[in-house]
């Protein structure tokens, strides 16, 4: 609340924990008639860390996803982007400031060639009328190339999207997100429904944006091995609460999650 | 999904026509699209020049350049941002009210009222876009099919409009003025949404058409856009319908506000192609010539012609003559571009480094 209130007061407190934080939610609850899908939660990812968000199915991971990029308003609590409280924002007013997203079932623009689809989600200009009617300049060309080249799909530049094979098309949303360059990256089960060669392939491309692009990535996976290899850190969602937080080793030996969770399995 | 199929049926067509030839042609209009579209203005207007003399002919070449202008500017929402609108003709009846009543009833200059007219349904597209363009799919199409049947009737019961017997406009210019002022539009026109077509706009616009939720998420207000893109369509059809009127001679609800005509522009756009800048202009000069021979060798019959070429259209070439050509030059386009490639040469290293 003192953010909102003492815009001068925040640069002092910057040295704490919280304000670094690129996201924040603070008590986020979302109630869908009678259930509680998501229940009070509570959860910050810093710059540069790859943070991880499991849980059974139902249990509301998505739905704080939505929360969090504004698709749905939370009912309760609040979000901070970048320090910014963000939540009664509109959806494409968040993702402007600097929040991307990649979705579960993979979407892409299929009627649009493959280099319209990344030139696209270059933030360059951003809605300013000046670059929304000029064409795109050749440095943005160049990079759609670069990107392409890097995830192995160099020459597919002038295909439509659309034909790509669905792994293909995961790749180029990837690229699409490497080519907006976001604060913090959503995304909802990368490894969903990709083979394991290509699985090993999206590790390494998410790793390296990490490292040398110090992207901030938030996902949501159900896929452990994966989880746990990449992740700093990891929540646990359970029935829309927060059940348990830390290192893939904690999470791994967590009494509740393993109740909770893994072992159902 | 019928590669087979379409094997079998087109195995002369690949022989006669090889779908790398029909690329080469698109690669060619791509790189020349400028110069083509610049001889095509010149040829255009060689015709008057050159001996066409006013009458029939004139008349008919200059409704395949208004059916086009219409054409055009619905495929800029109906196919670019995949907005399909059975209320366009609103904004020509507007379009076409406000030059005759300006023209004869304030005696205004007839280019004045037609800039008039033009902004007047650009105006008009804006107030309506706010509300319909909130609605999707087919909620939107009978939403603006209720637009345009309000509007009518609005002209039918006010008496500026003249009611249901209409205006009639008899000092009017000379059959070339309009030929040339037609054709100066849809030349403008054409331009214009090339233009915008490889701009940030234009992709955007596209994107809207694909997956408007993803593109909300990557962070445009695609409200902000479809109402420009309608307003500007608006704009066209506004101003060819204050052309129209005065072309014309004559304008009522039932001409002005033609629901006919908007099922007629529509098949035009997706019999060309929709969502590129050639398809509704080729889908309307071709359409609108069929017609005008039916009309006049079959007196009666070309409503029947028109649901027949609808149908045959959305069942075999739903992408039009331009993209389903497209579609055809570019079927090889992804393995020859080292599509599957890609992928393999990708897992071979990617399994050798690791093991």
């Amino acid at each position: 609340m003192s953010e909102t209130t003492e815009p001068d007061a925040r640069t002092a407190a910057a040295a704490t924990d919280s304000d670094r934080a690129v996201l924040r939610t603070d008590g986020v609850t979302k109630r869908f008639g009678g259930l509680t899908a998501v229940d009070d939660v509570d959860v910050e990812v810093q710059k540069g860390e790859i943070v991880g968000l499991i849980g059974p199915n139902g249990a509301g991971k998505s739905t704080l996803f939505n929360c969090i990029t504004g698709t749905l308003s939370a009912d309760e609590g609040r979000v901070y982007l970048q320090g910014q409280d963000v939540t009664d924002w509109p959806e494409y007013k968040i993702a402007r400031a600097g929040l991307g997203r990649m979705f579960q079932e993979t979407r892409i623009f299929g009627d649009m060639t493959v280099r319209k689809n990344l030139l696209l989600a270059a933030q360059e200009g951003g809605a300013n009328v000046g670059s929304l009617l000029r064409r795109p300049d050749d440095t943005l060309i160049e990079r759609t190339e670069e990107l392409l080249d890097y995830v192995d799909l160099g020459g597919l530049a002038e295909t439509r999207a659309g034909r790509l094979s669905f792994g293909q098309q995961k790749l180029i949303e990837f690229a699409m997100e490497l080519m907006a360059e976001p604060d913090l990256l959503l995304m909802d089960e990368p490894a969903g429904g990709i083979n394991p060669s290509m699985l090993e392939n999206l590790i390494e491309y998410i790793r390296t944006a990490n490292e040398d692009e110090e992207a901030t990535i938030f996902l949501i996976e159900h896929n452990m091995d994966f989880v746990m290899e990449i992740a700093d850190r990891i929540y646990v969602l359970a029935h829309g609460e927060r059940i348990a937080e830390g290192t893939p080793e904690e999470i791994q030996n967590d009494q509740r999650v393993l109740d909770a969770y893994l072992g159902r399995e | 999904m019928s590669t087979s199929e379409s094997e079998d049926s087109t195995g002369l067509l690949r022989t006669v026509l090889p779908p790398n030839q029909v690329d080469r042609v698109f690669d060619f209009c791509g790189e020349n699209g400028w110069k083509l579209l610049a001889l095509g203005a010149v040829v255009g207007a060689l015709p008057p020049l050159l001996g066409l003399e006013q009458g029939y002919y004139m008349t008919v070449v200059s409704e395949m350049y208004l059916f086009a202008i219409l054409a055009l500017s619905w495929d800029l929402v109906g196919g670019q941002t995949g907005y399909p609108s059975f209320g366009n003709m609103a904004f020509f009846g507007i379009g076409a009210y406000a030059t005759a009543i300006l023209v004869k009833d304030f005696a205004v200059a007839f280019p004045v009222a037609l800039i008039a007219a033009g902004l007047l349904a650009v105006a008009f597209a804006a107030l309506i876009g706010a509300a319909v363009l909130r609605l999707r799919g087919h909620y939107f199409a009978i939403a603006t099919l209720g637009v345009l049947l309000a509007a009518q009737q609005i002209s039918r019961n006010l008496d500026i409009t003249g009611g249901a017997s209409g205006k009639i406009l008899l000092q009017v210019p000379s059959g070339t003025v309009f030929y040339y002022l037609f054709f100066g539009v849809l030349v403008a026109e054409m331009a214009l949404i090339y233009y915008l077509s490889n701009t940030r706009f234009g992709f955007i616009l596209n994107a809207i058409r694909d997956d408007e939720e993803k593109a909300t998420a990557m962070g445009f207000n695609t409200t902000y856009y479809k109402t420009a893109a309608w307003m500007l369509a608006a704009l066209f059809t506004g101003v060819a319908g204050g052309t129209y009127s005065l072309f014309n001679t004559f304008i009522d609800p039932q001409t002005a506000y033609n629901g006919a005509w908007n099922v007629e522009l529509i098949a035009m756009a997706l019999l060309g192609g929709s969502g590129t800048v050639a398809g509704p202009v080729i889908g309307a000069f071709g359409l609108h010539t069929l017609i005008e021979f039916v009309e006049t060798a079959f007196v009666g019959w070309q409503l029947v012609l028109l649901g027949g070429a609808v149908i045959v259209t959305v069942i075999g070439f739903p992408e039009g003559v331009v993209g389903t050509l497209r579609e055809y030059a570019s079927e090889m386009a992804y393995y020859e571009r080292g599509g599957m490639a890609a992928v393999d040469s990708g897992e071979d290293t990617e399994v050798t480094a690791d093991e």
